[in-house]
């Protein structure tokens, strides 16, 4: 339907330009008509003006429905725009202090001590204490939202300015909770904090129109650099789709985060920004023989063919993944060897050559498999079949499917691709290969996607995947005593030269892609280095918001 | 004194039905969205599935009641809706009255004039193509009637938005008021151009039904033998139409119009999707897809209640019109 919906939006965009160009009489776009009704105090910023606007206005979605509440969720991938968080991670994802001067781990890595800055204040004036640091965790780990704070067992205040934080057992991704759970004020947190957010970050909310815009202005006593731009609206048109280019084509907005098969089209005074980001695409494959097994909700596991190690080693080597981001992702996007790509914790060494169809080939010869009469390889009676399930609302999904299956057949492996729903994915994603997509700065999910204890909880380790090695680095990993002594281990989890979850390895997975995340940015405005993108598309481009500069005068 | 009695009794069954009406819907509905596939505690995390612990999740099941069976939740809710509770929506974690107030404040002012405008202007077209059956105007409307009855509203939307705000710029490209503006900022001119293109929409699609079925009925009226008596007494074609069309055909508009509240909300929805208009229509999608009960059922109560008062206005109506089902003229 999206896809349908944009592609007759490009139609008769295409036939209007035509026209356009034919009628030189046609109404040149002039901004009069929209501005010349407005009251003159009220602050605008017309594009054909290229001095700096009072205002900004970015159509990038992201609205938080349920208010902006850090304890229920609110800015969980990192900057959180009104409150502060403990840590931050910079344009390389590097952990630096945001309102933490330091911290320390104690040696049974329980206890981590916190000690935070003096001179930060909320937006109401109160300074910002431990006893706000230590209540904002405590109501996390109490309330159901989309935080996970479930690890922390207390928060002790141990003085005015420190802070105990105890875990229930050794976890070092809890350092990504100090990097992204915001500080909320103890004073001024009630049920109705999420509609009217206070809080130590560089920006105050001045009015939210539910479904429709969110106006912030610089906080004056953020105890950070003052951002430039002192004036935020968010427009939340539908940004996943076409509204928010629609936006940007009308001049409207000086940014708007678009679907990649709008990103081809021009706009006046935009230009593209084209970000990286780990929001991954790849087939999980069920990794166990199929035994009869039931999950404990009754649902079949274990499918015979991807329980053959060769089977999935000669996919991910057969596949070419330039051609799936050429072909099904517009030139936006970027090979995926696993699920962390471009991320610190990557293993290089994971990544292979593949379109190596000889490669693939002898994988299979060695692993037993011979063609049969129909030219589908044969091992032992079992056919080389298999069913790959995609999403059906998601058109990019059913591309890479089709266009996969199209690059494993030569191999004389038939996979039939289909779409269904997400609840019919829930059953059959144990004993069916699925094209799932992921994307987190937060290492949990890799344990998740890949330690046997996960297998069969929700959507964690679907294919129950299960090597003891794997498991054992992976707890090494989580239980490291601080995020870069982990990430040795998460490395080598993906990958140690005889071991790994990777192509190389087990092949648990053959990732395919990974999807750049495309905006129309007014070409007078300068957003930096954006990080790395977690799987969602929009709101993340707004980790540097601080920093952003209108470079025109 | 009778009169007075038989009203008494009109409203009281009126009112009686209105509450059969409402408990049915509040049992099926309910029965209904819980029996939907869609997990709300799934659609709640989205993408962040594999960060939630199943500790977590448990916690968020907690925090909307959904660890309780479906009969205890039913018996729960239906005692809030007795004390006017209509209880807490999921998505926006806000009380559901407060939520439907505020899309609908915003969604009032473009069905009403979508209703009032397709309603007008398709009456005016059925008369002009029934008085001329045949002819240029009445074909021509009638292929206009046709067309826009077979186009989706959301591909009229999207072709109006395209030519009116896109290419000609004369129309804003969304919203209820100019991006960027506080709320007290905007002024009354303002909120009728962000109205325009949404209602005109609403109601190039809602005249098409209106206008055939009027044109038919006057039709009916035309060839009858009154208006052929009325014809042979010298009447002209436009005083038939004043004097037996229109008293005629506004009981069938009436009724159509009536039952055309309930088209408009559906169609609401999807104006309001292409137009990124924040009302009453966008807020049903949102607790359709991500199964917030509380909201939708809030919703499909009031729509109901909406849609019933519609009609009744409408039975009350053809009584002011037609002195033969007039209350407590019937029996004379």
């Amino acid at each position: 339907m999206r896809r349908m919906r944009t592609l007759l939006l490009g139609l008769i965009i295409g036939l209007l330009w035509l026209s356009a160009c034919g009628t030189p009489t046609a109404p040149a776009p002039t901004q009069t008509t929209t501005t010349a009704s407005q009251p003159t105090t009220a602050p605008v910023a017309p594009a054909t003006t290229r001095s700096a606007p009072q205002q900004l206005i970015l159509a990038i979605g992201g609205e938080s429905e349920d208010g902006y509440d850090p304890t229920l969720g609110w800015g969980r991938y990192g900057s959180p725009l009104f409150q502060s968080t403990l840590l931050q991670r910079n344009e390389q994802l590097q952990l630096v202090n945001d309102l933490a001067t330091d911290y320390t781990i104690s040696a049974d890595k329980l206890v981590w001590t916190i000690n935070i800055r003096q001179d930060a204040k909320f937006s109401d004036g109160k300074p910002v204490t431990s006893e706000d640091v230590a209540y904002t965790f405590t109501k996390a780990q109490e309330s159901g939202g989309k935080t996970d704070v479930t690890t922390l067992d207390k928060a002790v205040v141990t003085g005015p300015y420190q802070v105990e934080l105890h875990l229930k057992q050794p976890q070092i991704t809890f350092v990504q909770r100090l990097a992204t759970l915001g500080i909320v004020p103890k004073h001024a947190h009630g049920p109705d904090y999420a509609q009217k957010p206070i809080g130590s970050g560089p920006y105050t909310l001045v009015s939210w129109e539910k479904g429709k815009q969110l106006i912030v202005e610089a906080n004056p006593l953020y105890y950070g650099t003052q951002p430039q731009i002192k004036r935020l609206v968010f427009l939340f048109v539908d940004s996943e789709g076409d509204g928010a280019f629609i936006a940007a084509k009308a001049g409207q907005v000086q940014v708007a985060s678009v679907p990649p098969s709008l990103a081809v089209q021009q706009i006046p005074n935009m230009r593209l920004v084209d970000v990286k980001s780990v929001d991954n695409r790849g087939i999980m494959f069920p990794y166990v023989a199929d035994e009869g097994k039931k999950t404990p909700t009754g649902y079949p596991i274990g499918n015979n063919v991807t329980a053959d190690r060769a089977i999935r080693q000669a996919i991910n080597y057969v596949i070419d993944r330039k051609a799936l981001v050429q072909g099904v992702l517009e030139g936006y996007g970027s090979p995926a060897y696993g699920p962390v790509s471009g991320l610190a914790w990557e293993q290089p060494q994971a990544t292979i050559e593949d379109t190596n169809l000889a490669t693939a080939k002898q994988l299979l010869a060695d692993g037993g498999w011979q063609a049969g009469s129909d030219g589908v390889l044969v091992k032992d009676g079992l056919k080389a079949a298999f069913t790959l399930i995609y999403p059906a609302s998601d058109a990019t999904r059913q591309a890479l499917a089709l266009s996969a299956a199209d690059m494993v057949r030569p191999l004389g492996i038939t996979i039939n691709v289909e779409g269904k729903g997400w609840d019919d994915i829930e059953k059959l994603m144990h004993s069916n290969a699925i094209l799932f997509g992921w994307g987190s700065h937060d290492q949990t999910e890799m344990y998740n996607l890949y330690h046997s204890s996960a297998a069969g909880q929700g959507f964690y380790n679907t294919g129950y995947y299960a090597n003891q090695s794997i498991d054992s680095t992976l707890d090494l990993a989580l239980g490291a005593p601080s995020e870069q002594e982990a990430i040795a281990f998460w490395q080598k989890a993906q990958w140690d030269g005889t071991n790994g979850f990777t192509t190389k390895g087990d092949a648990a997975w053959a990732w395919l892609v990974n999807l750049d995340h495309t905006y129309f940015v007014d070409q007078c405005l300068d957003i930096g280095t954006p990080q790395i993108e977690p799987h969602g598309h929009g709101w993340p481009i707004t980790a540097g918001i601080v920093n952003w500069k209108w470079t025109c005068k | 004194m009778q009169i007075a009695s038989s009203i008494l009794r009109f409203t009281a069954r009126k009112l009686l039905r209105l509450l059969i009406l409402l408990g049915a819907v509040a049992v099926f509905s309910f029965v209904l969205i819980n029996l939907s596939p869609i997990d709300p505690v799934n659609a709640y995390i989205g993408a962040d599935m594999l960060l939630i612990s199943p500790e977590q999740r448990a916690l968020i099941a907690t925090r909307w009641g959904l660890d309780q069976p479906m009969t205890v939740r039913f018996a729960r809710w239906a005692e809030q809706i007795l004390q006017g509770n209509l209880g807490v929506s999921i998505i926006f974690n806000q009380p559901v009255a407060t939520v439907i107030a505020d899309r609908f404040s915003t969604s009032l002012a473009l069905m009403a004039t979508a209703w009032i405008l397709s309603g007008a202007i398709g009456f005016v077209l059925g008369i002009l193509a029934g008085m001329r059956e045949g002819s240029l105007i009445d074909r021509a409307i009638r292929l206009y009637a046709y067309t826009l009855a077979s186009s989706p509203t959301f591909w009229v939307a999207l072709l109006l938005l395209i030519i009116f705000s896109v290419s000609l710029k004369w129309a804003p490209f969304c919203c209820a008021s100019p991006p960027g503006l506080l709320p007290d900022q905007v002024t009354i001119t303002q909120r009728l151009q962000h109205l325009i293109l949404p209602a005109i929409t609403l109601s190039i699609v809602g005249v098409a039904n209106m206008a055939l079925h009027t044109r038919q009925k006057l039709i009916e009226v035309l060839q009858s033998e009154y208006a052929l008596f009325a014809r042979a007494q010298g009447e002209s074609i436009w005083g038939l139409v004043q004097n037996h069309g229109i008293r005629n055909v506004a009981l069938p508009a009436i009724t159509l119009q009536g039952a055309a509240l309930s088209e408009l909300f559906g169609g609401a929805v999807l104006a309001e999707q292409v137009f990124s208009y924040p009302g009453l229509g966008q807020a049903t999608v949102q607790a359709a897809i991500r199964s917030d009960v509380p909201l939708l059922l809030g919703i499909v109560f009031f729509s109901a209640i909406f849609v019933f008062v519609g009609n009744t206005l409408a039975d009350l109506a053809y009584q002011v019109i037609d002195p033969r089902i007039r209350i407590g003229g019937g029996a004379q």
